[in-house]
């Protein structure tokens, strides 16, 4: 039952998404009717696993080959459980209010395919027993990352973006199949439970091969989660439908880099992780400092989320060899209901002002949108890590965490990144919702109808109150380690701030601090202060640090340039050259030999059958 | 229906008989070919379907004398390593029939030819006499230079055929002349491979007999099949094809050199192949890397599918002088699914072609709005060219980059580069230039393939790419025992294969790849 259960629901999306490509093109309404109507079968499913804790595995083989067996499996743990629910439960909601963001749009069908076919590829990946199967899934969600980046392709900055998304992942995909052949090379198999008991019944059996493979297999999960140096395409994006960003670019698939990271822990050993934390820890100031500087409500919240990633990856570095990453999937939790909800909230906004996304074009849309705001702004306050939002719970642990591993230039990281974090978002929130209108867009600005604001209050209950299920035991037993619950919700409440009372209070007060400084500077602002503030950095910052301009110029510098030459080399040398020259010779010979080269048929075989003894001749006489 | 014979001479009887018919019955010429080439389509499927995986010998063996005074006879068969590639050849060569309407002028000699070159590239695959494989390789060589001359396009259609005839005859003479020193030197009097392979099998030919005639079979089939830098002729003569003759060389006959080095090179040269492999996978990397990087720059959507095309023969060539099994499994995979890849896109591109007049890369645009149909399927051959999962080229080239990594770890770390990098950018960047953006106005009432006739080729081949893809063990069970025996010989990995093939590894105890008894160093 089990087993039948949790192929439903990994199949469920994968039979939607070919049933709209072959039959439902022209039919929206049947479109989303079979596309909403298997993630809500795929969240049931996983809800009635998870109550009944199903653990176990089950599997077919997919490639049976002499020392290498590749199976397509399933595999339920507290692990992939927790993560099914997230997938399937955000999953609904979008799918659902994708049906109101998008009503009208010529290619709808095309876009519930494209989503269905991402639930189905991260469901992959949640559930996949093995490396090969997990890049295999791996490779299935950038793909439909880039069909829906690109859904309005004929944007060309659309198209664009679906590409850099593609390639930029590609990147950090040639590192992680890299990882994975050095993995079977050396321990003989991709299953991932064969995998772990062996490498702990015998460490040594890794070898001095297990820093090069941790690393090469951080490398899919740089890119899959954009951290630095492979961020760049994650802002571009943006160009995505609403739904999309929230779905894809926010909540679940750049955070399965952090899930890869959780469920190969048992590969990565000390000066691996030790390069991971700095990782993420750089990318989480390095995207807090561009978002200072954003006007793009959606880039904002995308530079957002690259940081919160960014604390993610540092708290799987920072869980240390021998330590669990239970802090990292419960700040990943957390993170895909409030950013889920933010960009949600953001579409709506978007929805209402028909596709002004300029944050220095709205203003006063509390009033105007009252649900959208008080959502958008409970997002906020979990992103920002105030208490009693859930972002509170998780940021702490993973405060706490740094704390505890005396990681201190971390924690001091961590904790500043909490002020910038404080600071850009309000800075969002006030100069959109609140202060005086800043152009004619937010007069006639509607709340959305309730097929899109029913799911911004259903995302907005976890939001509040995430922090209070005890999501981190759930993923904590995961790795064996059980810790004994604060009992009533006073207590657990302010037990952080007994426990790690340095990264609890530190985190709270850099998220004031970043308030109380937007609050000053952007209460009543029209227009942006910063840039007069901070001169040249401010324009540095909204140019996002010229990456994007330096990268382009590496590409054309090496691989473009090799390209060039290449193509000239084969066009000039082998096939002007050679050819054109051995013709030359020939039809020199041709000239010489004309009274046997009368071009008939005869003749030919003749000088093929000459020809062959001829070399056969010189092979054999030597 | 499921003969060999009857597969094969299917074709050549249809080109018998429209050779025959007066020169008018345009109509009935087509429908004699699409009526042989389905019967042929249909035959390799029931023998796909009937195999027998890991049984020893050949399966439909039909053998008769021909020339018994050279030990030449007529002996067709299938095992699990070419009943693979007989579906896919039939497949492609209906396919082609299916697109050959573009075709308006001299249509008599047209299927001929095409008919012809469809049965000679069925036989070549199923032929077991050494004689009668090259017979059928040169029966469908000869009318591509024919098709390419006489219904090409381009300016430079006349030199992409002089330079495509120039190198294939060439390849070939070299191939032939491996097979004849092969003959002599093993002294059967046979050209039967089964007896060829049992007496050298006794006494093995001298090291270095071995190597010199190895490098005359890899060099003479290498060039057919565009090892690097021997390609040249490929992406023009593509360029210059009519449609089906593209996708049935590209697809199909191109196959035919990879096949006889693995059918006849490898295991009755064991020796030899071992000298030869580490020049050879660097070559592979020629194709992989720098045709992949000339395919960058093209602006002409049928060079750059050629180009591609080329690059992804590298996968073909790395699993070859991998010498493994994985490796080897990996290649026929790659073969099969690249000759429908490869026909699928030049379909599209033949199409396309036929309907805007051009291919340019920098004329086009944003045509998914106007053909949504063709747009899908050649973003999705797109995709499958890039190595995506789901489509049968991923299972192959990965492994191919599997079963190389021991014996190559330089040559595979630059591969996987060249197939999840360069392969994604050149794909990516055509898919941008042909079908995003905005439409031009120019383009706005080109039509979309309609029609089931139509669509009927596309859809048959995507859809064997994806089922081939989703389920490549329906290729690799076929293939895995075969190529065992194949290459056993060869890399001396033994014991290990052996254990592995009689019995499967159970569950949790596959066997490590590396050498027995060999560190891995690192």
């Amino acid at each position: 039952m089990n087993a039948f259960l949790t192929w439903l629901v990994l199949l469920a999306p994968a039979g939607a998404a070919v049933v709209i490509t072959l039959t439902a093109l022209r039919r929206p309404a049947t479109a989303a009717r079979w596309s909403i109507g298997a993630i809500l079968v795929a969240f049931a499913a996983s809800l009635v696993l998870f109550r009944a804790g199903a653990t176990g595995e089950t599997a077919v083989v997919w490639l049976d080959l002499p020392g290498l067996r590749v199976d397509f499996g399933l595999r339920l743990d507290p692990l992939s459980l927790l993560m099914l629910l997230v997938v399937t439960g955000v999953g609904s909601a979008i799918h659902i209010y994708s049906w109101g963001y998008m009503r009208g749009d010529p290619g709808l069908p095309r876009y519930f395919a494209g989503l269905s076919l991402f639930s189905f590829a991260m469901l992959g990946i949640v559930l996949a027993t093995n490396l090969l199967q997990l890049f295999v899934f791996w490779e299935l969600v950038g793909v439909s990352s880039y069909l829906l980046i690109g859904f309005w392709y004929e944007r060309p900055a659309a198209a664009d973006a679906a590409k850099k998304a593609f390639l930029t992942n590609r990147v950090g995909d040639f590192g992680f199949l890299l990882g994975i052949i050095l993995v079977w090379s050396v321990l003989g198999t991709l299953n991932l439970a064969e995998l772990s008991a062996k490498l702990r019944a015998a460490p040594p059996a890794w070898g001095a091969a297990a820093t090069a493979a941790g690393l090469l297999v951080f490398c899919g999960a740089v890119g899959k989660s954009a951290q630095f140096p492979l961020h760049v395409w994650l802002p571009d994006a943006m160009e995505g439908p609403t739904p999309v960003s929230a779905l894809i670019h926010a909540a679940t698939m750049v955070a399965a880099g952090v899930y890869l990271l959780c469920r190969l822990f048992f590969l990565l050993n000390a000066p691996a992780l030790e390069v991971i934390a700095w990782t993420g820890g750089l990318t989480a100031l390095l995207a807090a400092l561009l978002a200072l500087q954003q006007n793009d409500i959606k880039r904002i919240l995308a530079y957002s989320t690259l940081s919160q990633l960014g604390y993610m990856v540092m708290a799987v570095g920072l869980s240390g060899a021998g330590g669990h990453p239970a802090p990292a999937m419960y700040h990943l939790t957390t993170h895909a209901f409030f950013k889920a909800l933010l960009f949600l909230a953001a579409g709506a906004v978007i929805h209402a002002l028909h596709h002004e996304q300029d944050i220095w074009k709205m203003g006063g849309l509390a009033r105007k949108l009252p649900v959208t705001f008080w959502t958008f702004l409970a997002g906020t306050l979990a992103l920002c890590g105030a208490p009693p939002f859930s972002g509170f719970f998780s940021k702490d642990t993973i405060l706490t965490l740094a704390w505890e591993r005396e990681h201190y230039a971390l924690l001091a990281l961590g904790v500043g990144v909490a002020a910038l974090t404080a600071f850009y978002m309000f800075r969002l929130v006030l100069v959109a919702f609140t202060g005086p209108a800043k152009s004619q867009a937010p007069d006639h600005a509607h709340e959305a109808p309730p097929v899109m604001t029913v799911p911004l209050v259903a995302l907005a209950v976890p939001t509040l109150l995430a922090g209070f299920w005890g999501i981190d035991r759930g993923y904590a037993r995961q790795y064996g380690a059980e810790a004994a619950a604060a009992h009533g919700w006073a207590a657990h409440l302010f037990e952080p701030f007994a426990h790690a009372p340095m990264a609890a209070w530190g985190g709270l007060l850099a998220a004031a601090a970043g308030f109380v400084a937007a609050w000053t500077l952007y209460r009543r602002a029209v227009s942006d202060p910063l840039p007069g503030l901070l001169g040249a950095p401010a324009r540095w910052l909204r140019d996002r640090l010229y990456f994007d301009e330096l990268y382009a110029a590496l590409i054309a510098a090496t691989q473009d340039l090799l390209a060039r030459v290449v193509a000239a080399v084969d066009r000039w040398v082998l096939a002007a050259g050679l050819v054109r020259g051995t013709a030359g010779v020939f039809e020199l010979t041709g000239r010489l030999l004309r009274h046997v080269h009368t071009g008939n048929l005869q003749t030919y075989a003749l000088l093929l059958a000459a020809g062959a003894v001829v070399l056969l001749w010189w092979t054999l006489a030597r | 229906m499921a003969n060999l014979t009857f597969i094969v001479f299917c074709p050549l009887v249809a080109a018998l008989v429209i050779a025959l018919l007066p020169r008018t019955f345009n109509v009935l010429f087509r429908l004699l070919a699409l009526g042989a080439t389905f019967l042929s389509l249909v035959g390799a499927v029931r023998v796909f379907l009937a195999l027998e995986p890991g049984a020893a010998g050949l399966q439909f063996e039909q053998q008769a004398s021909w020339i018994a005074a050279l030990g030449i006879g007529y002996h067709v068969g299938v095992d699990g390593l070419n009943a693979g590639l007989l579906l896919m050849g039939a497949l492609v060569a209906f396919a082609a029939v299916c697109v050959s309407r573009e075709i308006t002028e001299r249509h008599q000699v047209y299927y001929v030819l095409l008919l012809l070159m469809a049965g000679g590239i069925l036989g070549a695959f199923v032929a077991f006499d050494l004689f009668l494989f090259y017979v059928f390789h040169e029966l469908a060589l000869v009318p591509t230079f024919i098709l390419i001359g006489l219904w090409g396009r381009g300016e430079d259609r006349n030199f992409a055929t002089f330079q495509i005839t120039l190198y294939l005859s060439l390849g070939a003479l070299i191939a032939l002349a491996g097979l004849i020193a092969l003959y002599v030197l093993a002294g059967a009097d046979t050209f039967n491979l089964p007896e060829l392979t049992r007496h050298l099998a006794a006494q093995p030919l001298s090291a270095r007999a071995q190597s010199v005639i190895f490098g005359l079979l890899l060099f003479g089939f290498g060039v057919l099949v565009s090892l690097w830098p021997f390609h040249t002729w490929a992406p023009t003569g593509y360029a210059a094809a009519p449609t089906a003759a593209a996708m049935l060389h590209a697809g199909v006959l191109k196959k035919f050199g990879l096949y006889g080095l693995i059918r006849v090179a490898l295991p009755l040269l064991p020796e030899g192949a071992r000298d030869w492999v580490n020049l050879l996978a660097w070559l592979a990397l020629g194709n992989l890397l720098y045709c992949g990087l000339v395919a960058m720059r093209q602006r002409d959507l049928n060079l750059l599918i050629g180009n591609s095309s080329v690059a992804h023969m590298g996968f073909a060539f790395l699993g070859i002088a991998s010498l493994s099994v994985v490796g080897v499994t990996g290649t026929v995979v790659v073969m099969i699914a690249h000759g429908l890849l490869a026909a699928l896109s030049f379909a599209v591109s033949g199409y396309l072609h036929r309907n805007l007049g051009t291919v340019n890369l920098d004329q086009l645009g944003g045509l998914l709005r106007a053909m949504p149909f063709l747009g899908g399927v050649m973003v999705m051959a797109m995709f499958a060219g890039c190595g995506l999962p789901g489509f049968a080229n991923f299972p192959g080239e990965a492994l191919t980059l599997f079963g190389a990594w021991p014996a190559h770890r330089t040559v595979v770390i630059l591969a996987a580069w060249g197939a999840l990098v360069i392969a994604a950018v050149y794909m990516l960047r055509a898919v941008r230039a042909l079908w995003h953006g905005p439409l031009p106005e120019r383009w706005r009432d080109v039509r979309d393939a309609r029609g089931a006739w139509v669509r009927l080729p596309f859809v048959l081949l995507l859809g064997a790419l994806v089922i081939f893809g989703c389920a490549p063990r329906l290729l690799t069970d076929q293939i895995r025992p075969v190529v065992a025996r194949l290459v056993e010989p060869g890399a001396k990995v033994g014991a290990a294969t052996v254990l592995a093939e009689a019995a499967p590894a159970p569950r949790f105890t596959a066997q490590p790849p590396a050498l027995p008894g060999q560190e891995v160093a690192w």
